[in-house]
């Protein structure tokens, strides 16, 4: 069994499921306002009250993915991984030099293509985290306002509900659009990680991974690692908080999602280490 | 008993008189009333004649018909008052040079009759318009109130049905390619049982649609449907639907525009066009969604565009009908123009009309533009903005996911061309 290091652990995945699923309702409830007549939507459209059951799901959503924001937050700020996510979560100088490299790859370049070491959070995650925190307030504030019309037209012209309309809609397409184009290709069509990366199921990336997509964060972990062997501190946990072996012996028989999901994974692996033979 | 003795006189001429009465009676009754020497050749079925253009006229004559109707005792030289050919040249009187004219006693009805439709048309030469006979019957007239009549009002359908409903005449005399008869069975009128032809149509006086005295006329038609519903041709002449109509807009509509022609159907039908379903789709559109008519009356096609492109309009087309639709704002037959200080779209009466799903509309409901168009170069403030940010968030959209579907294309091609093996 190669060596696993967490990449989410059972709490952030949750959040993520959380997420995944209250997103597409959302994507399709919200779209099917938009498009009526299309043909995916007559699902909602043939049943009696359809559209009005459409509405009232879709506002569910949308309040249970601005919950899970506001404990997202709390996330960050009271836990010490949350804090560390944060930490390592904001843009430096360092992804500006890790997306030119990675573009002079792309473009052949640098040839052959030259080993990125990137850290916790690549640009790429940065990127898309940052606009999924820019995309929830937009869609929360202007969702609000549609929503709450009446009070919100206590204060306000009747030109800014159209506005918030026009917006939540056009950040609706952007927002969607993102998620397939650049998550999906992130966590699925990547050929590195390609039929699917099983981080946000099993939590762990493989050795193999950690180096292609967060090397520099790898040898941060081998290094105080090492560090820790050396001073020996008795309270120190294998890889400073970072790093949990998933199969620790005693624990086989008991119930474990790597362990469900082990003999897929085996066979993933097989497929992306063929040669050929 | 003396006032027997007494009235043992009165008594003979008491009885003379009624036996006199009696006598003339019966006599008389006979002589009016002695058929028997037509029915003796006409009771036979088989008695036939051929007409001028060689066809088989049958002119057998069921006197129990004749008996049980209206004209029952009446002789048949009281109609037939003259028979042109050889056969009863001597028997028959020559007083009139006419063949039968139900005019001559149905003075009233013969006048509106000359002056209607089917009258004009037999004038012209048009075989199969309808003559007297062809409505109430021949010999077996029965009066309109007998339920057997064939102008009893559950009848009436069926008799005008006869031509009305042909496929064949309908096409000749172009009346339009639907067929009445079968859209007014399945119409909400049809199925009282109390509304038939003649009620919106006329009887006698029957004209053609582009008579001006007829029922059907444009402008007189809120008029007929006023008949049975005078409180909502009152609502509507006072729309402005119904001051267009009055003056004679031929585009302006009448009942019939919204509700169909024969086949009207209660609204709560899904085949009404005045089904809840159906206002906003096809109904009002059918005019404030044409061409012609939005260049004519100067309003624009803008209105439903950006009725269905709204909240509104984009929910009631995925089927709720919660929201509103046209009626819901502008009212239903009394619309009026928003200049009209009644009109529930008039600006001082506009918090009250969102109010009424809203609750609790401020009065920032009411200002600026309801149907509102997108555009950079909008009349309105609102709409100049939500056109900018449109602008703007489209070129965001092709910028952004432009630029990572071509990044991540180059990432994909490089990473391929590196596993090849």
């Amino acid at each position: 069994m190669t060596k696993k290091y967490l990449r989410m652990t059972l709490n952030e995945r949750a959040q993520h499921l959380n997420l995944a699923i209250n997103f597409t309702i959302l994507v399709i409830t919200g779209f099917a306002l938009k498009y009526p007549e299309a043909f995916w939507v007559s699902p909602i459209t043939d049943v009696p009250l359809g559209m009005t059951f459409r509405g009232f799901l879709h506002r569910l959503c949308g309040v249970a993915t601005v919950t899970l924001g506001g404990y997202h937050l709390l996330y960050l700020a009271f836990t010490e991984r949350g804090r560390g996510i944060v930490k390592d979560m904001i843009p430096v100088l360092k992804d500006a030099k890790d997306l030119w490299e990675t573009l002079k790859n792309n473009f052949f370049i640098n040839r052959p293509a030259k080993m990125i070491k990137m850290p916790r959070f690549n640009f790429r995650e940065k990127l898309e985290y940052l606009g999924l925190i820019w995309g929830t307030i937009v869609m929360t504030v202007t969702g609000f306002i549609l929503w709450f019309k009446t009070e919100w037209l206590m204060y306000f012209p009747m030109w800014t509900y159209d506005v918030a309309r026009a917006v939540h809609f056009y950040e609706a397409i952007l927002a969607t659009l993102t998620i397939i184009v650049w998550h999906l290709y992130s966590v699925v069509w990547n050929p590195d990680v390609y039929p699917m990366s099983w981080a946000w199921i099993t939590g762990d990336l493989t050795e193999h991974e950690m180096k292609l997509e967060h090397g520099l964060e790898l040898e941060k972990i081998k290094a105080e690692e090492k560090g820790k062997l050396v001073e020996f501190g008795e309270a120190a946990t294998v890889g400073g908080g970072r790093v949990y072996p998933l199969h620790r012996e005693g624990e086989e028989k008991s119930f474990s999602i790597g362990r469900l999901f082990g003999t897929v994974k085996d066979l993933n692996e097989k497929i992306k280490n063929w040669k050929g033979e | 008993m003396k006032w027997r003795e007494k009235g043992g006189k009165a008594c003979v001429v008491l009885w003379g008189i009624i036996l006199l009465f009696l006598f003339w009676g019966v006599t008389a009754g006979v002589a009016w009333s002695d058929n028997s020497l037509c029915m003796g050749c006409h009771q036979d079925e088989n008695l036939a004649k051929q007409d001028a253009r060689g066809r088989k006229l049958s002119l057998f004559v069921s006197e129990v018909g004749f008996k049980n109707s209206i004209h029952g005792k009446l002789s048949c030289q009281d109609c037939h008052t003259r028979i042109k050919d050889d056969a009863h040249a001597e028997g028959g009187k020559k007083a009139a040079d006419k063949s039968v004219n139900c005019g001559a006693c149905h003075k009233e009805a013969d006048k509106e009759y000359q002056q209607g439709l089917h009258a004009k048309m037999i004038m012209k030469g048009t075989e199969r318009a309808a003559n007297c006979y062809n409505c109430h019957g021949k010999h077996n007239i029965l009066p309109s109130k007998n339920p057997k009549s064939m102008t009893h009002v559950s009848n009436i359908d069926k008799t005008c049905n006869r031509c009305h409903s042909d496929v064949a005449f309908v096409k000749q005399h172009a009346l339009g390619a639907a067929i009445p008869g079968e859209e007014f069975k399945k119409s909400v009128h049809g199925k009282t049982g109390e509304v038939t032809c003649t009620s919106c149509h006329g009887s006698h006086s029957l004209r053609s649609l582009i008579d001006p005295k007829s029922t059907i006329f444009r402008s007189n038609i809120p008029q007929t449907c006023g008949s049975c519903h005078p409180d909502i041709t009152k609502q509507f002449t006072e729309s402005i639907h119904g001051e267009l109509a009055a003056r004679g807009r031929a585009d302006s509509p009448t009942c019939t525009t919204c509700h169909g022609i024969h086949g009207i159907k209660a609204k709560v039908d899904p085949d009404s066009p005045v089904n809840e379903r159906r206002i906003a789709m096809t109904t009002c559109p059918q005019c404030h969604a044409a061409e012609r008519i939005s260049k004519e009356y100067g309003i624009t096609k803008g209105y439903v565009q950006s009725y269905r492109d709204s909240f509104h309009g984009l929910s009631y087309r995925g089927g709720d009908t919660y929201s509103a639709n046209c009626a819901s704002c502008h009212g239903v037959h009394d619309i009026r123009p928003s200049s009209d200080p009644k009109s529930m779209i008039h600006k001082d009466n506009l918090q009250k009309t969102c109010g009424n799903c809203h609750p609790g509309a401020s009065e920032n409901f009411a200002k600026g533009k309801m149907h509102s168009v997108a555009s950079i170069s909008g009349e309105e403030f609102g709409e100049k903005v939500v056109g900018w940010v449109r602008i703007a968030y489209i070129i965001l959209i092709v910028m952004v996911i432009g630029g990572l579907t071509f990044f991540n294309f180059t990432d994909w091609l490089r990473k391929t061309i590196d596993h090849r093996p």
